[in-house]
């Protein structure tokens, strides 16, 4: 691979995994967006902080691709925030605050460096297996199923130049998923049928894949790394 | 049984359109949650493939996974939470009397309902 591949939400868990590993794997420069200069990622990652809910911050990203001087080859929409709560109780602020993130901020960004994209190029965004249903998480798997949607819908708009999918991590081991209660955290990791939390380089593992042509006659399809859960 | 039936509106290729559309299926179905009332979304089979667009494609699947945590919540409380979906052929007077029935039954939850013959062959939703 040789190009430049943005990655949104680089600054931890997840997304930081996928940037340090697309780093590693060739001659590609990486943007990483949400990532300050003094967290210490590779020097082939390039750092950009922006707010992606703006569109001045979807412009800064383009601007950054854009003097990075190679072509643009991949993109992957990682960043998102959770903010639960049952549906009687979810407040309007705590709703768009998650639709912002999460599906609102990747829709921007994808309309805005989809023309940039080379031939051959794969846009991957980071969906959740909450998408299939989870308790507390009405905004979050909305979020995120709407993710799935845009995603089929631009491997139907962006074909045959650009390939599209999405990952839907299960429990993984990070930031986010420590700040679910132990004990519910560890009901849930008894429901998983590999017995353990994912660690990012697994979801990492998988987006490279989708981003390189080993996976070129895959586009529009939502892979669930989750452990088996989704059966259980 | 009580409960609200949303159909999900055409939306435009940006993203205040599409904020618009499903916060205004959140606010119906917090309501119909605080009530302990029933919620079915009615979407378009193309748009939960994609086939009209990011927008509609948005709204369509960003509801059937609401629908299914809903489900989740609602199943404690004795209310439920559905989708049906229909395709191009579709009479919008059977649409309705699904969605009625499964406000009305209680026995499906967190399920998609999928109206018409469009769907065979495509990706599961």
């Amino acid at each position: 691979m040789n190009g430049t591949i943005v990655v949104t939400g680089a600054a931890r868990g997840i997304g930081r995994s996928i940037a340090e590993k697309m780093a590693s794997t060739g001659p590609v420069t990486v943007v990483g967006v949400d990532v300050a200069p003094e967290l210490g990622l590779s020097e082939s990652i390039t750092p950009v902080q922006v707010d992606l809910t703006s569109a001045d911050g979807t412009r800064v990203v383009r601007e950054a691709v854009e003097a990075s001087g190679a072509p643009l080859i991949g993109l992957v929409n990682n960043a998102g925030i959770t903010r639960d709560a049952r549906l009687l109780n979810m407040t309007n602020e705590d709703f768009s605050a998650v639709l912002e993130v999460n599906l609102g901020a990747a829709f921007r960004l994808t309309t805005e460096l989809a023309p940039l994209m080379s031939d051959g190029g794969a846009i991957v965004n980071i969906a959740s297996r909450a998408y299939l249903g989870n308790f507390g998480q009405f905004n979050y798997s909305m979020s995120k199923g709407g993710l799935v949607g845009m995603s089929r819908a631009l491997a139907l708009s962006l074909a045959p130049h650009v390939r599209v999918n999405a990952v839907a991590p299960g429990l993984v081991s990070s930031e986010m998923s420590m700040a679910i209660p132990e004990e519910i955290r560890e009901k849930m990791v008894e429901s998983i049928p590999l017995d353990r939390m994912g660690t990012p380089d697994e979801i990492a593992n998988t987006v490279w894949w989708l981003l390189t042509p080993l996976s070129s006659y895959i586009t529009g399809e939502v892979i669930v790394v989750g452990g088996g859960r989704s059966l259980s | 049984m009580r409960g609200i039936v949303h159909w999900a509106k055409d939306v435009d290729e940006d993203w205040a359109s599409v904020l618009a559309e499903l916060t205004r299926a959140f606010e119906m179905s917090r309501s119909s949650a605080q009530g302990e009332g029933s919620i079915v979304y009615v979407v378009r089979q193309d748009d939960l493939l994609g086939r009209r667009g990011a927008g509609n494609a948005m709204v369509a699947c960003g509801l059937l996974s609401a629908a299914r945590t809903a489900a989740l919540e609602g199943a404690r409380k004795g209310w439920t939470a559905n989708v049906v979906a229909f395709d191009d052929v579709a009479d919008r007077a059977i649409v309705e009397a699904w969605a009625r029935r499964l406000l009305d039954d209680g026995a499906v939850n967190g399920e998609l309902i999928r109206v018409g013959s469009g769907h065979i062959g495509k990706t599961l939703a």
